[in-house]
């Protein structure tokens, strides 16, 4: 019995969020005395297995198949179903990806086992699952129960838990044999492409003036580029403004857009959807001007100025102008 | 080309919610509901697919009887027909027990490709529409944000992380989950919102799918906000002169 963690890669990389399971994973597997057991699916992936194995896991198992070269949910399916034959588990997780929440559920269903998707937190006591997520716009948190078990399968949220550091130990390496021949893949990987933009790269930027929703119409994004002007900055966009087509995709930060970490990020009318947080919580100094003091987006600014935008940011610029 | 688009009526996002003494659910009092966000751009989707290749547009909620709203509002924005399938409330966090009952009713429909929103504005499972997919024993791709049918195959690319984007073809029948943005929503004509109060909603009762539920609330209850942010409160020049004197004390306002 134990844990399970499958691995996410693509393009010859392990995704960062797998190594946040693997962290939480760790810490779960702690107190509930089991193992932890790091699973990758593909195929000649023996040197992202070494990679897996310098991480404080138990062992990494290798499921590989020319059919698993290419990431998809029925192979990954498959694949994952017929390793539960042979691998007892208690929990299976991954992260919260658009990889992640795409077959997670599948194979949940698929073997018809309890699923929660994106949690914050997880823990395995007596062989019983609870995992805890936000409801409700992250208004209310539930505490669920996974009966049944089985395993009970969890996706993590991003960017909630703390990667583990490589050591110097290697856990041992396992080949699975699992029986893929029944497996139909019904889905074709074309490939990858990243929309080009000629727009500023914000990913560059030392200063990001980012609007959100509370920004209310098109015409005041204006007052969010003078700020930006006048702190040497660019503007960003949060995924509701970039939607309303108030600005291009090339300024979304998030983890649906950009990553950005520059000195100063001032966060105008954003109230910080996990996603947003996400890709921009590692900034050096975040100010968030908001009119809802309870914003999730407090819970990462270093500043917060409560009040209007729209009166904040006038009176702002006026005192950057005294010299 | 039929297709059949989810719609969920979801408690308003920007509502403050309370929690029921029981500390099992929240207070249901004054609770108002609107449509998911995801699925306008999911209906959208599904109604210019029709108008590019003929079929019918089907809409599906699951839901108590109030769900009718979102799926008049459904047939205004160009849907032909509209089911409701009926879920008691209270069962919101659990995406494997709306996704069985939703495919109850949908495995008895002639589908070419179901249409979901990538997640609801509520949970954020972004689940429900591989589950159904699993139902229904169809392939699927999920966070969508380009759909072309060709014969008897659908071309997609799925929003990955970091601004990469998968391109996919799957044979039809086919699920997607669609992401926000991935087209313009239009707007319902006032004759169009008339004529759909009177169109009829077929309804749907599924048989209950209490015996795939395998998760049990324990509790609910207000997430503390873990504030570390230094607040500058007080009237706004106020605030603006603090503000603007701290970004300068740290050297982050360019001289001159």
């Amino acid at each position: 019995m134990g844990i399970l963690v499958v691995a996410e890669h693509r393009q010859g990389k392990i995704q960062d969020p797998t190594w946040e399971v693997l962290g939480k994973a760790g810490e779960v597997a702690v107190s509930a005395h089991t193992e932890v057991k790091a699973v990758l699916m593909g195929d000649a992936v023996s040197d992202l297995a070494s990679e897996l194995a310098r991480y404080p896991v138990n062992e990494v198992l290798v499921v590989e198949d020319p059919r698993l070269k290419d990431y998809t949910p029925e192979g990954y399916g498959a694949a994952l179903a017929a390793l539960l034959e042979h691998e007892e588990a208690e929990l299976v997780l991954t992260s919260h990806t658009a990889t992640g929440y795409e077959f997670l559920p599948r194979v949940a269903a698929d073997m018809d086992r309890p699923l929660v998707t994106a949690a914050m937190d997880v823990s395995l006591v007596d062989g019983l699952v609870v995992a805890t997520r936000t409801g409700y716009n992250g208004k209310v948190a539930v505490e669920i129960a996974m009966e049944g078990g089985g395993p009970a399968f969890v996706t993590l949220r991003p960017a909630t838990f703390t990667p583990p550091e490589p050591g110097p130990k290697r856990a041992p390496v396992t080949p699975v044999d699992v029986d893929l021949s029944a497996l139909q893949i019904r889905r074709e990987v074309q490939g990858y492409e990243k929309p080009e933009s000629e727009d500023v790269d914000i990913a560059e930027a030392d200063v990001v003036v980012t609007v959100g929703r509370g920004i209310k119409k098109k015409e005041n994004i204006r007052l969010a580029e003078d700020l930006a002007a006048a702190l040497g900055g660019v503007v960003g966009a949060s995924r509701p403004i970039v939607d309303n087509g108030w600005l291009p995709r090339s300024r979304q930060v998030g983890s649906s857009g950009k990553t950005v970490a520059p000195k100063l990020y001032v966060a105008c009318g954003v109230s910080g959807a996990m996603q947003h947080l996400t890709g921009m919580k590692g900034s050096q100094t975040i100010v968030a001007i908001n009119i809802d003091p309870t914003a999730p987006i407090f819970s990462v600014a270093h500043y917060g100025a409560i009040g209007d935008l729209l009166e904040i940011i006038p009176s702002l610029l006026r005192e950057l102008e005294k010299a | 080309m039929n297709v059949v688009v989810c719609v969920k009526q979801v408690a308003n996002p920007e509502l403050q919610y309370r929690i029921r003494d029981d500390a099992l659910d929240i207070v249901r009092d004054n609770l108002t509901f609107q449509v998911n966000g995801p699925d306008e751009y999911a209906l959208e989707e599904a109604v210019r697919l029709r108008e590019a290749h003929g079929g019918k547009v089907t809409a599906i909620a699951a839901g108590p009887e109030r769900v009718t709203e979102v799926l008049r509002q459904a047939m205004a924005k160009g849907a032909d027909e509209a089911i409701r399938v009926d879920l008691p409330d209270g069962r919101e966090f659990d995406p494997s027990y709306t996704g069985q009952t939703l495919a109850q009713a949908i495995q008895a429909l002639d589908v070419d490709l179901v249409l979901c929103g990538v997640q609801s504005d509520d949970y954020a499972h972004g689940a429900t529409g591989p589950i159904l997919a699993s139902h229904l024993g169809i392939p699927h791709a999920s966070v969508v944000t380009r759909v072309e049918v060709e014969d008897d195959r659908v071309r997609v690319n799925r929003e990955l992380e970091g601004g990469l984007e998968e391109r996919v073809t799957l044979p039809l029948p086919a699920l997607l989950t669609i992401q926000f943005g991935i087209n313009e929503p239009r707007f319902a004509s006032v004759a169009a919102i008339l004529k759909a109060t009177r169109q009829s909603i077929q309804e749907v009762t599924a048989a209950s799918a209490e015996g795939a539920s395998r998760l049990t609330v324990r509790r609910m209850y207000i997430p503390e906000v873990t504030q570390q942010a230094e607040m500058l409160e007080g009237s706004v020049d106020e605030v603006a002169r603090r503000l603007a004197a701290i970004l300068r004390e740290k050297g982050l306002v360019p001289e001159g």
